[in-house]
């Protein structure tokens, strides 16, 4: 509303301040107030709202060679620090389950500072197999040794960008690839903002009315994250061009999938970041990379 | 957790591995021992820092912070008015009445204390933990502190200058402040209390979530003060969340639960969540906070 109020007194004041210079100037007596009469009234710019639709890291960012040997370091010095453990306030003397521990507690010393640090068990070499066997099968009785998922996804290997599985420590963003007046263009899901409704209100309908009932979207916050303004395209008349924004909105999936809804939105994909910028055009790109995280 | 993902993310094109011990630096000079422990002193101050990657802060740098950047940011047009002119009850330089309580008229407002502008860098984010018992039965018998000191250890795993980091206070002992009708008295131990910062916050507020609160009978969140209540007292502005764990949940916690018949008695304790946010609404900004931590939040 301000923002609207103040574009019109500009728009009046510039015409006004031409009109007083050409009158100076050009003297034309004839039609003193020509331009006066004439001025055009700013017409009122569109509104639409998009909304970024993410999915946060499901999976921790893998350390760099650095951090990796950092952490090794650090985790040793602490080892060697650390205060005595209190053996006998955790454990009861000769349980199966302080022989684990302690079997366990020699792998983690011989990791952390190489295999000639321990001094030998003072127990016979028959005594150590039984007890190494005795702790393999409380484990099988307990179930552990379960494997780990791997941390590629199926869908990384096959390149399958519609998956939300793809990428797991990075974050992805849904883009849309919709023709847009003749022109094939990849952008967030976006639509006109309706009359009477809340800008965040707006996104929330025209996301699930573009992109399918089929999901848990939850927007975040009333306010928008960022603004983006349409190119006018040259068109014959300029009485016809009008100032067009984007409101961007942040949401985030907790379940489901997209299902594109309309005629004009022909694929969908989850992406990072980099992958954004390869597929959109310069001008949206300048918008909205500084919206987009880097992890 | 962490260790796993350390290892399945190595790097082999060094020519040594990056986690491995090589070998240890030959000793030329003898170590010298501690006077008072009789144990080894390294020739140099040593200070250990993070040992692994932390899920909960990585979680925060990705996710919780943009959003609550979003969530609680409010648009200031122009500049601020000025700040409210203090005007003393009594005149300072009038000798008679020097020495006498001179408080702000209208009170000092601390309730209304408007929030600092929003910047990214101001956004709402914790920075410490506090626990706190108090020990009722120490009073009387002070011996009835040890269990509760040693909840608290085996709770935080802190130690009084651990790792070398000389702020670090370990688990504290609480004294009484004033004398309380034939109950307190100034001095005497009444409680204990650990602070927990970086790491090792981030590692109990995520055994508090996935390990404690699920499994509590009739926990359903914290409960939030009703909306009649006032947002002007002093607690709303300081960008503190605090809640109570009754002695039952402390079992819970997987550090107890190992061995739970080493603990005479499990104690209660209070829990309070400390964040940067300051001024009008920081209440409601920490509890936003702990929320995206998933600690769950009800209004009765």
């Amino acid at each position: 509303m301000l923002s609207r109020t103040c574009s019109r007194n500009v728009v009046v004041g510039l015409s006004l301040r031409r009109a007083l210079a050409t009158e100076a100037t050009t003297q034309t007596p004839g039609q003193p107030h020509e331009n006066v009469g004439r001025v055009k009234k700013a017409s009122k710019p569109g509104v639409s709202t998009s909304v970024i639709l993410n999915r946060s890291p499901i999976l921790t960012r893998p350390p760099t060679p650095f951090e990796l040997a950092y952490y090794s370091y650090q985790a040793r010095i602490r080892r060697s620090l650390h205060n005595p453990f209190p053996n006998d306030f955790y454990f009861k003397q000769g349980t199966l389950t302080e022989t684990r521990f302690n079997i366990e507690e020699r792998k983690r010393e011989r990791l952390a500072f190489g295999p000639g640090f321990l001094e030998k068990e003072d127990i016979s070499e028959e005594k150590r197999l039984a007890n190494i066997a005795a702790v393999e099968q409380l484990a099988q009785q307990e179930g552990e040794g379960e494997e780990l998922m791997p941390r590629t996804h199926a869908a990384d290997v096959q390149g399958d960008v519609k998956s939300l599985d793809r990428r797991g420590h990075r974050n992805l963003y849904l883009l849309l690839h919709s023709v847009e007046g003749g022109k094939d263009v990849w952008r967030f899901p976006q639509g006109e903002a309706e009359k009477g409704l809340f800008l965040h209100q707006a996104a929330q309908k025209e996301l699930h009315s573009a992109c399918g009932d089929n999901m848990d979207a939850w927007i975040v916050g009333k306010t928008p994250v960022g603004v983006h303004k349409l190119q006018n395209t040259p068109s014959q008349d300029p009485a016809s061009e009008s100032e067009h924004v984007v409101f961007f909105f942040k949401a985030h999936i907790m379940a489901g999938q997209v299902i594109p809804t309309r005629e004009s939105i022909k694929d969908f994909a989850w992406l990072t970041k980099e992958e954004i910028g390869d597929r959109v055009d310069q001008h949206y790109w300048d918008s909205i990379k500084d919206i987009l995280s880097d992890y | 957790m962490a260790s796993q993902v350390g290892r399945t993310a190595s790097v082999t094109t060094t020519r040594h591995s990056l986690t491995r011990f090589q070998r240890p630096p030959r000793i030329s000079r003898q170590i010298i021992k501690n006077p008072k422990t009789g144990l080894p002193q390294p020739p140099v101050k040593i200070v250990t820092r993070e040992f692994a990657p932390c899920r909960l802060e990585d979680h925060y740098h990705t996710t919780l912070r943009d959003d609550l950047m979003y969530m609680t940011y409010t648009h200031e047009i122009g500049e601020r008015p000025p700040p409210r002119q203090i005007r003393l009850k009594f005149d300072p330089n009038d000798p008679y009445t020097k020495h006498r309580h001179n408080p702000p008229v209208g009170g000092s407002q601390v309730g209304k204390k408007p929030a600092p502008p929003c910047t990214p860098e101001n956004t709402v984010r914790l920075e410490k933990i506090q626990l706190h018992t108090m020990v009722k039965e120490a009073v009387q018998n002070k011996g009835q502190l040890l269990p509760a000191i040693m909840q608290m250890k085996a709770l935080s795993g802190e130690t009084f200058q651990g790792g070398g980091h000389h702020a670090v206070e370990g688990v504290q002992i609480v004294r009484g402040k004033k004398a309380v009708g034939g109950w307190v008295r100034p001095g005497i131990p009444i409680g204990v209390k650990v602070d927990l910062k970086g790491q090792a916050m981030y590692d109990f507020l995520g055994t508090l979530v996935e390990f404690v609160l699920p499994r509590i009978r009739d926990f359903n969140g914290v409960v939030l003060p009703p909306q009649s209540s006032s947002s002007n007292t002093p607690s709303t502005v300081s960008g503190v969340v605090s809640f109570g764990l009754p002695p039952n949940a402390i079992g819970f916690f997987p550090q107890i639960e190992v061995n739970v018949d080493a603990y005479p008695k499990l104690y209660g304790m209070h829990i309070h969540f400390v964040t940067n946010a300051t001024g009008v609404g920081a209440q409601d900004k920490a509890r936003a906070l702990l929320s995206g931590f998933q600690i769950p939040f009800v209004r009765r």
